[in-house]
């Protein structure tokens, strides 16, 4: 198939090869993708948490965004540019890895609930900021975004344990 | 000699301890044969030793960014300890359970092993400051000017708290990568 050999040729160009036969390249880069994601992983633990009224409950959903967002985004950045470099040194591998193809499934599935909240009840956060009794939906959005991105942990963490399960066809 | 040179001496020197008889025996253990047995237990318990990381670095970030004057600017200092440092603790707590038990599932791999050592060091220091630090911030507390941020030496330490958190967590993904 012509996405097969897409992935056979990214990950023998001279850039995937020059990661995988480093010692040290491939252990750098997960060392930084893990503070990326345990920052991911923190930083919209504690947003969700205050969605759905657990904890920050004496501050305003907006004012904990503030706080939170932009580590949010900028540890996603570094989490996706490290991902992107380990992956283009195993490609094939990879995209027959089950646990990577639900962990890519769900980091789409987070950023469109994520988009959902923002372009809806976000809007009007303005008549539930400091509220703990935030609307149903808005809950619902806090309890999907922990979901996912707790099964993504778990996906990445078995991604390493099952790659030689899952060979890629030649 | 390269560091990695002296990892390699490390992990010669550390077989002719006492630890390879003691991870040994803890190999022997029920527990660490029923970890071992279960192909789900290892990675699982690694996902949420990953997950009680992230409570703590997200916690940790949140204050010392906070004293730093990078982030959380709309909370004063003392608000923000109160409500993160806690979390903090607790996570440290999931985080020390969850990593008995990685130590127990792989003894041998993880204690005949150089990086495992300079975790355990890096973590010892950083519980300690991290302690220190939130024992002179609570002292500070009553008189801490809401809007100021960390003066000098506070700040220097939560800059270097940070870093610290980092070498443990980067320590820990080096386990698997000793040189042997």
């Amino acid at each position: 198939m012509i996405l097969e050999s897409l992935w056979h040729g990214i990950e023998y160009s001279g850039f995937g090869q020059s990661i995988a036969s480093s010692e040290v390249a491939f252990p750098l880069i997960e060392t930084f993708h893990v503070f990326a994601i345990v920052t991911v992983i923190g930083t919209i633990a504690i947003m969700d948490f205050r969605l759905l009224g657990l904890t920050s409950r004496k501050w305003t959903a907006s004012s904990v965004s503030k706080d939170t967002l932009w580590l949010t985004w900028g540890a996603f950045g570094i989490a996706v540019i490290t991902g992107l470099l380990m992956f283009v040194s195993k490609a094939s591998t990879y995209m027959a890895n089950p646990y990577f193809l639900v962990k890519m499934a769900l980091i789409a599935a987070a950023g469109v609930n994520m988009a959902l909240l923002h372009r809806g009840p976000w809007k009007a956060i303005g008549s539930w900021d400091s509220a703990l009794a935030v609307p149903a939906n808005v809950k619902l959005s806090a309890t999907l975004s922990l979901i996912f991105w707790v099964i993504v942990i778990f996906c990445g963490r078995f991604i390493g344990f099952t790659l030689g399960v899952y060979q890629a066809p030649m | 000699m390269s560091f990695f040179d002296t990892l390699f001496h490390a992990t010669e020197w550390l077989r002719t301890t006492w630890v390879v008889d003691f991870s040994l025996w803890v190999s022997n253990t029920a527990p660490c044969q029923w970890l071992q047995e279960h192909f789900v237990a290892i990675p699982g318990f690694q996902s949420i030793h990953i997950l009680a990381i992230g409570v703590l670095f997200g916690s940790a970030l949140m204050v010392n960014l906070r004293i730093l004057g990078v982030a959380g600017g709309g909370h004063s200092v003392p608000e923000t300890v109160q409500r993160y440092m806690p979390w903090l603790w607790g996570g440290l707590a999931a985080l020390i359970a969850t990593g008995i038990v990685l130590l127990v599932s792989e003894p041998v791999r993880n204690m005949v092993n150089p990086f495992f050592w300079i975790k355990m060091t890096a973590l010892l220091v950083t519980v300690l400051i991290t302690a220190w630090f939130h024992l002179a911030v609570r002292g500070r507390m009553a008189n801490w000017d809401r809007s100021a941020n960390g003066k000098g030496a506070i700040k220097v330490g939560a800059a270097a708290l940070i870093i610290l958190w980092c070498i443990v967590m980067a320590g820990g993904r080096w386990i698997a990568y000793a040189p042997v």
